[in-house]
Protein backbone atom coordinates (compact mmCIF):
# COMPACT_ATOMS: atom_id res chain seq x y z
CA UNK A 1 0.00 0.00 0.00
CA UNK A 2 1.09 3.36 -0.84
CA UNK A 3 0.79 6.23 1.36
CA UNK A 4 -1.23 8.10 -1.05
CA UNK A 5 -3.87 6.01 -0.77
CA UNK A 6 -4.26 7.10 3.08
CA UNK A 7 -3.95 10.70 2.65
CA UNK A 8 -7.02 12.87 2.89
CA UNK A 9 -8.35 14.61 -0.18
CA UNK A 10 -10.48 17.18 1.78
CA UNK A 11 -10.79 19.60 -1.33
CA UNK A 12 -11.53 17.25 -4.03
CA UNK A 13 -14.04 15.58 -1.44
CA UNK A 14 -15.96 18.65 -0.64
CA UNK A 15 -16.08 19.82 -3.92
CA UNK A 16 -17.82 16.73 -5.25
CA UNK A 17 -19.84 15.96 -2.41
CA UNK A 18 -21.35 20.20 -2.30
CA UNK A 19 -24.04 19.28 -5.36
CA UNK A 20 -25.59 16.73 -3.16
CA UNK A 21 -25.01 18.35 0.33
CA UNK A 22 -26.77 21.44 -1.02
CA UNK A 23 -29.92 19.83 -2.89
CA UNK A 24 -30.63 17.40 0.07
CA UNK A 25 -30.90 20.68 2.71
CA UNK A 26 -32.47 22.76 0.48
CA UNK A 27 -34.87 20.26 -0.18
CA UNK A 28 -35.01 17.89 2.27
CA UNK A 29 -33.69 18.97 5.48
CA UNK A 30 -35.03 22.68 5.25
CA UNK A 31 -38.94 21.60 4.62
CA UNK A 32 -38.28 18.71 6.93
CA UNK A 33 -36.79 21.26 10.17
CA UNK A 34 -39.37 23.95 8.92
CA UNK A 35 -42.73 20.87 8.78
CA UNK A 36 -41.25 20.56 12.75
CA UNK A 37 -41.49 23.78 13.04
CA UNK A 38 -44.84 24.74 11.97
CA UNK A 39 -46.29 21.50 13.89
CA UNK A 40 -46.31 22.87 16.96
CA UNK A 41 -47.92 26.42 15.43
CA UNK A 42 -51.27 27.72 14.64
CA UNK A 43 -50.32 28.11 11.52
CA UNK A 44 -51.76 29.43 8.40
CA UNK A 45 -51.16 30.88 4.94
CA UNK A 46 -52.85 34.08 6.16
CA UNK A 47 -52.42 35.32 9.11
CA UNK A 48 -49.59 35.40 12.06
CA UNK A 49 -48.75 32.23 13.46
CA UNK A 50 -49.20 31.48 17.32
CA UNK A 51 -47.12 28.97 19.39
CA UNK A 52 -49.68 26.13 20.37
CA UNK A 53 -46.81 23.88 21.42
CA UNK A 54 -48.57 19.76 21.42
CA UNK A 55 -52.13 21.10 20.63
CA UNK A 56 -51.71 20.14 16.56
CA UNK A 57 -50.68 16.54 17.99
CA UNK A 58 -52.97 16.62 20.65
CA UNK A 59 -55.90 17.38 17.84
CA UNK A 60 -54.91 14.76 15.17
CA UNK A 61 -54.45 12.30 17.84
CA UNK A 62 -57.79 12.44 18.71
CA UNK A 63 -59.55 13.15 15.33
CA UNK A 64 -61.83 10.22 14.49
CA UNK A 65 -61.63 11.42 10.86
CA UNK A 66 -57.96 10.51 11.11
CA UNK A 67 -58.01 7.45 13.26
CA UNK A 68 -60.36 6.12 10.62
CA UNK A 69 -58.22 6.51 7.67
CA UNK A 70 -55.10 4.85 9.39
CA UNK A 71 -57.73 2.29 9.99
CA UNK A 72 -58.30 2.20 5.95
CA UNK A 73 -54.87 2.33 5.10
CA UNK A 74 -54.01 -0.83 7.30
CA UNK A 75 -57.70 -2.42 5.50
CA UNK A 76 -55.85 -1.21 2.53
CA UNK A 77 -52.34 -3.16 3.52
CA UNK A 78 -53.94 -6.15 4.75
CA UNK A 79 -55.35 -6.41 1.14
CA UNK A 80 -52.64 -5.93 -0.94
CA UNK A 81 -49.31 -7.33 0.67
CA UNK A 82 -50.60 -10.74 1.80
CA UNK A 83 -52.26 -10.89 -1.87
CA UNK A 84 -49.08 -9.98 -3.50
CA UNK A 85 -47.14 -12.23 -1.58
CA UNK A 86 -48.17 -15.02 -2.11
CA UNK A 87 -48.65 -15.03 -5.84
CA UNK A 88 -45.49 -13.54 -6.39
CA UNK A 89 -44.27 -16.39 -3.80
CA UNK A 90 -46.13 -18.89 -6.25
CA UNK A 91 -45.74 -17.34 -9.22
CA UNK A 92 -41.53 -17.02 -8.53
CA UNK A 93 -41.20 -20.74 -8.18
CA UNK A 94 -43.57 -20.96 -11.91
CA UNK A 95 -40.43 -19.06 -13.56
CA UNK A 96 -37.81 -20.59 -12.27
CA UNK A 97 -38.97 -24.07 -13.53
CA UNK A 98 -39.86 -22.89 -16.93
CA UNK A 99 -37.45 -22.37 -19.68
CA UNK A 100 -35.04 -20.09 -20.38
CA UNK A 101 -36.75 -18.49 -23.37
CA UNK A 102 -40.58 -18.52 -21.93
CA UNK A 103 -38.83 -17.42 -18.33
CA UNK A 104 -37.50 -14.35 -20.34
CA UNK A 105 -40.71 -13.31 -21.90
CA UNK A 106 -43.07 -13.83 -19.09
CA UNK A 107 -40.46 -11.98 -16.33
CA UNK A 108 -40.44 -9.15 -19.21
CA UNK A 109 -44.15 -8.97 -19.11
CA UNK A 110 -44.87 -9.19 -15.54
CA UNK A 111 -42.24 -6.29 -14.99
CA UNK A 112 -44.31 -3.86 -16.93
CA UNK A 113 -47.20 -2.77 -14.97
CA UNK A 114 -43.96 -2.04 -11.99
CA UNK A 115 -42.68 0.82 -14.22
CA UNK A 116 -46.44 1.86 -15.29
CA UNK A 117 -47.75 5.32 -13.22
CA UNK A 118 -50.31 5.21 -10.71
CA UNK A 119 -51.94 7.66 -12.46
CA UNK A 120 -52.23 5.31 -16.25
CA UNK A 121 -53.19 2.81 -13.87
CA UNK A 122 -56.02 4.52 -11.93
CA UNK A 123 -57.46 5.08 -15.64
CA UNK A 124 -57.16 1.72 -16.95
CA UNK A 125 -58.87 0.98 -13.86
CA UNK A 126 -61.62 3.11 -13.73
CA UNK A 127 -62.28 1.99 -17.09
CA UNK A 128 -62.36 -1.76 -15.66
CA UNK A 129 -64.58 -0.62 -13.44
CA UNK A 130 -67.21 1.65 -15.79
CA UNK A 131 -70.63 0.40 -14.74
CA UNK A 132 -72.14 0.05 -18.38
CA UNK A 133 -69.41 -0.90 -20.57
CA UNK A 134 -66.67 -2.12 -18.17
CA UNK A 135 -64.81 -5.34 -18.27
CA UNK A 136 -65.34 -6.11 -14.49
CA UNK A 137 -69.20 -5.69 -15.11
CA UNK A 138 -68.88 -7.85 -18.01
CA UNK A 139 -67.29 -10.72 -16.34
CA UNK A 140 -69.46 -10.43 -13.80
CA UNK A 141 -72.19 -10.52 -16.41
CA UNK A 142 -70.54 -13.93 -18.01
CA UNK A 143 -71.65 -15.96 -14.50
CA UNK A 144 -75.03 -14.61 -14.46
CA UNK A 145 -74.32 -11.90 -11.81
CA UNK A 146 -75.90 -8.46 -11.70
CA UNK A 147 -73.40 -5.91 -12.79
CA UNK A 148 -71.92 -3.23 -9.63
CA UNK A 149 -70.98 0.24 -9.36
CA UNK A 150 -67.80 -0.97 -8.10
CA UNK A 151 -66.12 2.08 -7.36
CA UNK A 152 -69.59 4.29 -5.52
CA UNK A 153 -70.46 1.08 -2.99
CA UNK A 154 -68.79 1.43 0.42
CA UNK A 155 -67.86 -2.23 0.45
CA UNK A 156 -66.15 -2.76 -2.63
CA UNK A 157 -64.66 0.64 -3.31
CA UNK A 158 -61.16 -0.25 -1.10
CA UNK A 159 -61.21 -3.93 -2.14
CA UNK A 160 -61.22 -2.03 -6.50
CA UNK A 161 -58.70 0.07 -5.18
CA UNK A 162 -56.22 -2.89 -3.67
CA UNK A 163 -56.72 -4.36 -6.97
CA UNK A 164 -54.57 -2.12 -9.19
CA UNK A 165 -52.18 -1.74 -6.18
CA UNK A 166 -51.29 -5.83 -6.41
CA UNK A 167 -50.99 -5.40 -10.18
CA UNK A 168 -48.86 -2.74 -10.08
CA UNK A 169 -46.53 -4.32 -7.23
CA UNK A 170 -46.88 -7.72 -8.05
CA UNK A 171 -43.59 -7.94 -10.88
CA UNK A 172 -41.23 -6.51 -9.44
CA UNK A 173 -42.02 -8.38 -6.09
CA UNK A 174 -41.93 -11.94 -8.42
CA UNK A 175 -38.79 -10.95 -9.74
CA UNK A 176 -37.10 -10.13 -6.09
CA UNK A 177 -38.13 -13.37 -5.12
CA UNK A 178 -36.87 -14.94 -8.37
CA UNK A 179 -33.38 -13.78 -7.52
CA UNK A 180 -33.64 -14.88 -4.31
CA UNK A 181 -34.62 -18.50 -5.31
CA UNK A 182 -32.26 -18.89 -7.61
CA UNK A 183 -29.58 -17.91 -4.59
CA UNK A 184 -30.84 -21.30 -3.02
CA UNK A 185 -28.15 -23.90 -4.17
CA UNK A 186 -29.47 -26.65 -6.06
CA UNK A 187 -27.18 -29.10 -4.28
CA UNK A 188 -29.96 -28.51 -1.26
CA UNK A 189 -32.13 -29.69 -3.24
CA UNK A 190 -30.61 -32.54 -4.59
CA UNK A 191 -29.54 -33.74 -1.37
CA UNK A 192 -33.33 -33.49 -0.24
CA UNK A 193 -34.22 -35.69 -3.33
CA UNK A 194 -31.40 -38.44 -2.11
CA UNK A 195 -33.06 -38.79 1.01
CA UNK A 196 -36.10 -39.04 -0.84
CA UNK A 197 -38.31 -35.85 -0.23
CA UNK A 198 -40.79 -34.83 -2.12
CA UNK A 199 -41.69 -31.12 -4.00
CA UNK A 200 -43.92 -30.18 -0.74
CA UNK A 201 -41.46 -31.26 1.46
CA UNK A 202 -38.42 -29.05 -0.65
CA UNK A 203 -40.33 -25.91 -0.29
CA UNK A 204 -41.23 -26.97 3.51
CA UNK A 205 -37.73 -27.36 4.47
CA UNK A 206 -35.60 -25.75 2.21
CA UNK A 207 -37.29 -23.55 0.34
CA UNK A 208 -39.33 -20.84 2.83
CA UNK A 209 -36.83 -20.95 5.49
CA UNK A 210 -34.21 -19.51 3.03
CA UNK A 211 -36.45 -17.27 1.70
CA UNK A 212 -37.10 -15.67 5.51
CA UNK A 213 -34.97 -12.68 4.71
CA UNK A 214 -36.63 -11.66 1.35
CA UNK A 215 -40.10 -12.49 2.59
CA UNK A 216 -39.05 -10.42 5.56
CA UNK A 217 -37.56 -7.14 3.42
CA UNK A 218 -40.83 -7.69 0.72
CA UNK A 219 -43.17 -7.79 3.84
CA UNK A 220 -41.64 -4.36 5.31
CA UNK A 221 -41.13 -2.34 2.24
CA UNK A 222 -44.49 -3.43 0.81
CA UNK A 223 -45.90 -2.68 4.39
CA UNK A 224 -44.76 0.97 4.26
CA UNK A 225 -45.02 1.61 0.33
CA UNK A 226 -48.90 0.77 1.17
CA UNK A 227 -49.99 2.35 3.81
CA UNK A 228 -48.44 5.71 2.42
CA UNK A 229 -50.43 5.22 -1.24
CA UNK A 230 -52.79 8.02 -1.86
CA UNK A 231 -52.83 8.49 -5.91
CA UNK A 232 -54.90 5.27 -6.50
CA UNK A 233 -57.47 6.97 -4.10
CA UNK A 234 -57.29 10.45 -5.35
CA UNK A 235 -57.76 9.53 -9.17
CA UNK A 236 -59.98 6.56 -8.66
CA UNK A 237 -62.79 7.92 -6.13
CA UNK A 238 -60.96 11.07 -4.60
CA UNK A 239 -61.15 9.05 -1.17
CA UNK A 240 -65.35 8.60 -1.27
CA UNK A 241 -67.65 7.02 -1.18
CA UNK A 242 -67.85 8.24 2.29
CA UNK A 243 -64.37 8.52 3.00
CA UNK A 244 -64.24 4.59 2.34
CA UNK A 245 -61.09 4.96 0.66
CA UNK A 246 -59.20 8.02 2.28
CA UNK A 247 -55.92 6.66 3.50
CA UNK A 248 -54.18 8.52 5.98
CA UNK A 249 -51.69 10.45 3.14
CA UNK A 250 -55.00 11.08 1.21
CA UNK A 251 -56.28 12.43 4.50
CA UNK A 252 -53.01 14.75 4.93
CA UNK A 253 -53.08 15.73 1.24
CA UNK A 254 -56.90 16.72 1.20
CA UNK A 255 -56.12 19.28 4.17
CA UNK A 256 -53.31 20.96 2.26
CA UNK A 257 -55.33 21.26 -0.13
CA UNK A 258 -58.94 22.83 1.75
CA UNK A 259 -57.32 24.21 4.79
CA UNK A 260 -56.87 27.14 5.81
CA UNK A 261 -54.98 26.11 8.80
CA UNK A 262 -52.05 23.39 7.94
CA UNK A 263 -50.20 22.86 11.43
CA UNK A 264 -53.03 19.67 12.06
CA UNK A 265 -51.83 18.06 9.15
CA UNK A 266 -48.04 18.78 9.49
CA UNK A 267 -48.59 17.17 12.46
CA UNK A 268 -50.44 14.20 11.16
CA UNK A 269 -47.72 13.40 8.26
CA UNK A 270 -45.20 13.48 11.50
CA UNK A 271 -46.54 10.99 13.54
CA UNK A 272 -47.09 8.88 10.31
CA UNK A 273 -43.45 9.55 9.65
CA UNK A 274 -42.17 8.62 13.33
CA UNK A 275 -43.34 5.21 12.46
CA UNK A 276 -42.68 4.42 8.84
CA UNK A 277 -39.09 6.57 9.52
CA UNK A 278 -38.92 3.62 12.63
CA UNK A 279 -39.44 1.05 10.12
CA UNK A 280 -37.52 2.01 7.23
CA UNK A 281 -34.80 2.74 9.51
CA UNK A 282 -34.80 -0.57 10.97
CA UNK A 283 -34.83 -2.26 7.25
CA UNK A 284 -31.80 -0.27 6.00
CA UNK A 285 -29.31 -0.94 9.38
CA UNK A 286 -30.58 -5.31 8.67
CA UNK A 287 -29.30 -5.00 4.70
CA UNK A 288 -26.57 -2.56 5.62
CA UNK A 289 -25.27 -5.00 8.02
CA UNK A 290 -25.27 -7.98 5.87
CA UNK A 291 -23.26 -6.21 3.68
CA UNK A 292 -20.88 -4.99 5.47
CA UNK A 293 -19.88 -9.15 6.56
CA UNK A 294 -19.68 -10.03 2.84
CA UNK A 295 -18.24 -7.15 1.48
CA UNK B 1 -41.11 -40.49 -15.46
CA UNK B 2 -39.31 -38.15 -18.05
CA UNK B 3 -43.11 -38.20 -19.37
CA UNK B 4 -44.36 -36.96 -16.53
CA UNK B 5 -41.64 -34.06 -16.53
CA UNK B 6 -42.48 -32.81 -19.66
CA UNK B 7 -46.11 -32.85 -18.85
CA UNK B 8 -45.28 -30.95 -16.03
CA UNK B 9 -42.96 -28.54 -17.45
CA UNK B 10 -45.48 -27.75 -20.42
CA UNK B 11 -48.26 -27.02 -17.29
CA UNK B 12 -46.44 -24.86 -15.77
CA UNK B 13 -45.33 -23.10 -19.47
CA UNK B 14 -49.55 -22.48 -19.76
CA UNK B 15 -49.24 -21.02 -16.24
CA UNK B 16 -46.62 -18.55 -17.05
CA UNK B 17 -48.05 -17.54 -19.97
CA UNK B 18 -51.47 -17.42 -18.90
CA UNK B 19 -50.23 -14.92 -15.55
CA UNK B 20 -47.68 -12.93 -18.60
CA UNK B 21 -51.20 -12.00 -20.26
CA UNK B 22 -53.09 -10.94 -17.23
CA UNK B 23 -50.43 -9.22 -16.13
CA UNK B 24 -50.45 -7.49 -20.05
CA UNK B 25 -54.05 -7.47 -19.75
CA UNK B 26 -55.29 -3.99 -18.76
CA UNK B 27 -52.81 -2.02 -20.56
CA UNK B 28 -53.72 -4.24 -23.85
CA UNK B 29 -57.15 -3.67 -23.64
CA UNK B 30 -56.66 0.04 -23.38
CA UNK B 31 -54.78 0.59 -25.85
CA UNK B 32 -57.24 -1.57 -28.32
CA UNK B 33 -60.18 0.18 -26.65
CA UNK B 34 -58.28 3.57 -28.39
CA UNK B 35 -59.39 2.03 -32.07
CA UNK B 36 -62.83 1.79 -31.11
CA UNK B 37 -65.08 4.66 -32.71
CA UNK B 38 -66.12 7.25 -29.96
CA UNK B 39 -69.49 6.11 -29.27
CA UNK B 40 -68.30 2.11 -29.18
CA UNK B 41 -65.82 3.24 -26.04
CA UNK B 42 -67.14 1.16 -23.25
CA UNK B 43 -70.83 0.56 -24.72
CA UNK B 44 -73.24 -2.31 -24.17
CA UNK B 45 -73.02 -4.93 -25.10
CA UNK B 46 -69.12 -5.39 -24.03
CA UNK B 47 -66.97 -6.30 -27.26
CA UNK B 48 -63.38 -6.36 -26.30
CA UNK B 49 -62.20 -5.54 -30.44
CA UNK B 50 -63.61 -2.60 -31.76
CA UNK B 51 -66.39 -3.19 -34.49
CA UNK B 52 -64.14 -1.41 -37.29
CA UNK B 53 -60.16 -0.09 -36.23
CA UNK B 54 -60.34 3.42 -36.28
CA UNK B 55 -57.34 5.91 -35.78
CA UNK B 56 -59.67 8.39 -34.78
CA UNK B 57 -58.87 8.99 -31.69
CA UNK B 58 -55.38 8.64 -31.65
CA UNK B 59 -55.16 11.03 -34.35
CA UNK B 60 -57.52 13.77 -32.28
CA UNK B 61 -55.36 13.16 -28.97
CA UNK B 62 -51.94 13.61 -30.88
CA UNK B 63 -53.46 16.29 -32.62
CA UNK B 64 -53.73 18.38 -29.59
CA UNK B 65 -51.17 20.90 -29.10
CA UNK B 66 -51.19 20.50 -25.14
CA UNK B 67 -50.89 16.97 -25.26
CA UNK B 68 -48.10 16.08 -27.63
CA UNK B 69 -46.10 19.17 -25.97
CA UNK B 70 -46.32 17.53 -22.73
CA UNK B 71 -45.30 14.70 -23.98
CA UNK B 72 -42.35 16.55 -25.59
CA UNK B 73 -41.44 18.42 -22.11
CA UNK B 74 -41.97 15.94 -19.81
CA UNK B 75 -39.82 13.60 -22.00
CA UNK B 76 -36.77 16.20 -22.29
CA UNK B 77 -37.42 17.18 -18.15
CA UNK B 78 -36.83 13.21 -18.09
CA UNK B 79 -33.90 12.89 -19.59
CA UNK B 80 -32.21 16.03 -18.02
CA UNK B 81 -33.54 14.35 -14.71
CA UNK B 82 -31.75 10.95 -15.25
CA UNK B 83 -28.71 12.71 -16.43
CA UNK B 84 -28.05 15.46 -13.47
CA UNK B 85 -29.52 12.55 -10.84
CA UNK B 86 -26.52 10.48 -12.06
CA UNK B 87 -23.80 12.91 -12.24
CA UNK B 88 -24.65 14.14 -8.89
CA UNK B 89 -25.21 10.70 -7.35
CA UNK B 90 -22.06 8.94 -8.51
CA UNK B 91 -19.94 11.21 -7.55
CA UNK B 92 -20.93 11.52 -3.54
CA UNK B 93 -20.91 7.92 -4.16
CA UNK B 94 -17.48 7.68 -5.49
CA UNK B 95 -16.06 9.89 -2.38
CA UNK B 96 -17.99 8.14 0.19
CA UNK B 97 -16.72 4.71 -1.31
CA UNK B 98 -13.40 5.96 -1.61
CA UNK B 99 -12.04 9.25 0.06
CA UNK B 100 -11.13 9.85 3.52
CA UNK B 101 -11.95 13.30 4.78
CA UNK B 102 -12.74 15.13 7.46
CA UNK B 103 -16.05 14.66 8.77
CA UNK B 104 -16.43 11.69 6.40
CA UNK B 105 -18.95 10.40 8.77
CA UNK B 106 -20.79 13.18 10.15
CA UNK B 107 -21.66 13.74 6.55
CA UNK B 108 -22.52 10.36 5.58
CA UNK B 109 -25.13 10.32 8.38
CA UNK B 110 -26.62 13.71 7.46
CA UNK B 111 -27.26 12.27 3.99
CA UNK B 112 -28.61 9.12 4.73
CA UNK B 113 -31.00 10.33 7.46
CA UNK B 114 -32.90 12.09 4.55
CA UNK B 115 -34.09 9.02 3.16
CA UNK B 116 -36.01 8.65 5.93
CA UNK B 117 -38.19 11.22 5.51
CA UNK B 118 -41.13 10.37 3.85
CA UNK B 119 -42.40 12.71 1.22
CA UNK B 120 -45.55 13.61 2.47
CA UNK B 121 -44.05 14.96 5.61
CA UNK B 122 -42.65 17.74 3.87
CA UNK B 123 -44.89 17.96 0.62
CA UNK B 124 -46.52 21.57 1.75
CA UNK B 125 -43.07 23.13 3.10
CA UNK B 126 -41.21 22.06 0.30
CA UNK B 127 -43.97 24.13 -1.98
CA UNK B 128 -43.19 27.09 0.33
CA UNK B 129 -39.49 26.57 0.04
CA UNK B 130 -39.98 26.68 -3.52
CA UNK B 131 -42.22 29.31 -3.81
CA UNK B 132 -39.75 31.46 -1.33
CA UNK B 133 -37.08 30.87 -4.11
CA UNK B 134 -39.27 32.07 -7.25
CA UNK B 135 -39.20 28.38 -8.50
CA UNK B 136 -42.99 28.18 -9.23
CA UNK B 137 -43.37 27.32 -12.53
CA UNK B 138 -40.23 26.76 -14.62
CA UNK B 139 -38.47 23.67 -14.93
CA UNK B 140 -36.14 24.26 -12.52
CA UNK B 141 -39.00 23.50 -9.72
CA UNK B 142 -39.60 20.04 -11.29
CA UNK B 143 -35.87 18.87 -11.76
CA UNK B 144 -33.99 20.33 -9.00
CA UNK B 145 -35.51 18.96 -5.75
CA UNK B 146 -35.60 15.45 -6.86
CA UNK B 147 -32.24 14.88 -8.45
CA UNK B 148 -30.52 14.17 -5.06
CA UNK B 149 -31.32 11.07 -3.35
CA UNK B 150 -29.53 9.30 -1.02
CA UNK B 151 -31.20 6.09 -1.58
CA UNK B 152 -29.49 6.54 -5.58
CA UNK B 153 -26.30 7.52 -4.02
CA UNK B 154 -26.33 4.32 -1.59
CA UNK B 155 -26.88 2.11 -4.35
CA UNK B 156 -24.31 3.33 -6.55
CA UNK B 157 -21.94 3.44 -3.70
CA UNK B 158 -22.73 -0.29 -2.98
CA UNK B 159 -21.68 -0.59 -6.27
CA UNK B 160 -18.37 0.84 -6.42
CA UNK B 161 -17.58 -1.04 -2.86
CA UNK B 162 -16.96 -3.65 -4.77
CA UNK B 163 -14.85 -2.36 -7.27
CA UNK B 164 -11.24 -3.79 -6.96
CA UNK B 165 -8.75 -1.38 -5.62
CA UNK B 166 -6.04 -2.81 -7.90
CA UNK B 167 -7.82 -1.27 -10.65
CA UNK B 168 -7.18 2.45 -9.23
CA UNK B 169 -3.69 1.55 -7.48
CA UNK B 170 -2.13 1.26 -10.62
CA UNK B 171 -3.35 5.11 -11.78
CA UNK B 172 -2.31 6.38 -8.42
CA UNK B 173 0.87 5.31 -9.10
CA UNK B 174 0.77 7.13 -12.44
CA UNK B 175 -0.08 9.97 -10.65
CA UNK B 176 -3.63 10.64 -11.52
CA UNK B 177 -5.54 12.88 -9.65
CA UNK B 178 -8.81 11.34 -8.06
CA UNK B 179 -11.49 13.38 -9.94
CA UNK B 180 -9.27 11.97 -12.86
CA UNK B 181 -9.68 8.07 -11.42
CA UNK B 182 -13.33 8.96 -11.17
CA UNK B 183 -14.15 9.84 -14.63
CA UNK B 184 -11.78 7.32 -16.71
CA UNK B 185 -12.02 4.40 -14.51
CA UNK B 186 -15.33 4.15 -12.59
CA UNK B 187 -17.37 6.05 -15.00
CA UNK B 188 -16.88 3.55 -17.40
CA UNK B 189 -17.46 0.73 -15.20
CA UNK B 190 -20.56 2.29 -13.74
CA UNK B 191 -22.62 1.18 -17.10
CA UNK B 192 -24.91 -1.40 -15.64
CA UNK B 193 -25.60 0.77 -12.45
CA UNK B 194 -26.44 3.94 -14.49
CA UNK B 195 -28.78 1.92 -16.28
CA UNK B 196 -30.54 1.01 -13.17
CA UNK B 197 -30.42 4.49 -11.80
CA UNK B 198 -30.78 6.21 -14.75
CA UNK B 199 -34.17 4.44 -15.55
CA UNK B 200 -35.32 4.86 -12.29
CA UNK B 201 -35.07 8.15 -12.13
CA UNK B 202 -36.29 8.45 -15.28
CA UNK B 203 -39.89 6.90 -14.44
CA UNK B 204 -39.60 8.78 -11.53
CA UNK B 205 -40.12 11.93 -13.36
CA UNK B 206 -42.24 10.93 -16.16
CA UNK B 207 -44.77 9.45 -13.68
CA UNK B 208 -45.18 12.52 -11.07
CA UNK B 209 -48.06 13.64 -10.62
CA UNK B 210 -48.51 15.26 -7.46
CA UNK B 211 -45.77 17.63 -7.41
CA UNK B 212 -46.56 18.96 -10.43
CA UNK B 213 -49.67 19.61 -10.26
CA UNK B 214 -48.70 21.63 -6.96
CA UNK B 215 -45.72 23.91 -8.81
CA UNK B 216 -47.15 24.33 -12.60
CA UNK B 217 -49.72 26.13 -13.83
CA UNK B 218 -47.96 27.12 -17.23
CA UNK B 219 -49.60 25.14 -20.11
CA UNK B 220 -46.01 25.24 -21.56
CA UNK B 221 -44.49 22.80 -19.11
CA UNK B 222 -47.84 21.12 -18.02
CA UNK B 223 -46.32 17.37 -17.31
CA UNK B 224 -47.80 14.33 -18.94
CA UNK B 225 -49.64 12.77 -15.78
CA UNK B 226 -50.60 16.20 -15.12
CA UNK B 227 -52.70 16.29 -18.69
CA UNK B 228 -54.27 12.91 -17.80
CA UNK B 229 -55.18 13.98 -14.60
CA UNK B 230 -56.61 17.43 -16.21
CA UNK B 231 -58.01 15.31 -18.69
CA UNK B 232 -59.89 12.97 -16.66
CA UNK B 233 -61.87 15.94 -14.43
CA UNK B 234 -62.25 18.26 -16.86
CA UNK B 235 -63.19 15.87 -19.85
CA UNK B 236 -64.21 12.88 -18.53
CA UNK B 237 -67.15 11.50 -20.73
CA UNK B 238 -64.57 11.84 -24.39
CA UNK B 239 -63.29 8.29 -23.20
CA UNK B 240 -62.17 7.10 -26.61
CA UNK B 241 -59.64 9.97 -26.53
CA UNK B 242 -58.59 9.47 -22.72
CA UNK B 243 -57.78 5.67 -23.49
CA UNK B 244 -55.56 6.39 -26.37
CA UNK B 245 -54.36 9.19 -24.61
CA UNK B 246 -53.37 7.10 -21.54
CA UNK B 247 -51.91 4.30 -23.87
CA UNK B 248 -49.70 6.55 -25.75
CA UNK B 249 -48.40 8.53 -22.24
CA UNK B 250 -47.36 4.59 -21.07
CA UNK B 251 -45.58 4.16 -24.54
CA UNK B 252 -42.37 5.93 -23.92
CA UNK B 253 -41.41 4.20 -20.96
CA UNK B 254 -42.51 1.27 -22.55
CA UNK B 255 -40.05 1.73 -25.05
CA UNK B 256 -37.02 2.77 -23.05
CA UNK B 257 -37.79 -0.22 -20.90
CA UNK B 258 -38.01 -3.06 -23.47
CA UNK B 259 -34.03 -1.49 -24.92
CA UNK B 260 -32.97 -1.82 -21.20
CA UNK B 261 -35.13 -4.91 -19.64
CA UNK B 262 -31.54 -7.30 -19.60
CA UNK B 263 -30.01 -5.01 -17.46
CA UNK B 264 -32.97 -3.77 -15.38
CA UNK B 265 -34.02 -7.28 -14.79
CA UNK B 266 -30.52 -8.14 -13.68
CA UNK B 267 -30.07 -4.95 -11.79
CA UNK B 268 -32.89 -6.63 -9.45
CA UNK B 269 -30.24 -9.08 -8.36
CA UNK B 270 -27.57 -6.61 -7.34
CA UNK B 271 -29.43 -4.29 -6.14
CA UNK B 272 -28.11 -5.31 -2.73
CA UNK B 273 -30.72 -8.11 -1.89
CA UNK B 274 -29.36 -11.44 -2.06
Amino acid sequence: MFKRNFRQDNAMAYTMLLPILALLTIFVIIPFVYSLYVSFYNWSFYQESTFVGFRNYYLVLTDDVFGKSVWIGLKFTLMVVPCTLILSFLFANIIKNIGPKMGSFVKTAIYIPTIISGIVASVIFVFIYDYTGGLANYLLGLFGVEPKAWLADVGSALPSIAAPAVWLGFGITSLIMLAGLYDIPESYYEAAELEGAGAFKKMWYITIPLMRNIVLYLLVTGFTANISQYELSLVMTGGGPLDATTTPNLYIFNHFRNDVMVGNSIAASLLLFVVLGAISAIIFRVLNSEKAVDG
Amino acid sequence: MQKRGSIQSGLLTIVGGLVAFVALFPLIWVVIAGFKGKTEVLATPFRFFPKQWLTENYAEILGDPLFSRAMLVTFGGAVLFAVLTLLINSSAAYVFARLEFRFKKILWVYVIMTMFVPAMSILLTSFIVVNKLGMLDTLAVLVLPGIASAGQMFFIRQFYLNIPLALEEAALIDGAGRFRIFTSIFIPMSFPVFVIVGIGAYLGYWNSFVWPTMTITNPDLTQIMQYLYNFRSERGSEMGLLMAGTGLAAAPTLILFLIFQRYIIKGIKISGLK
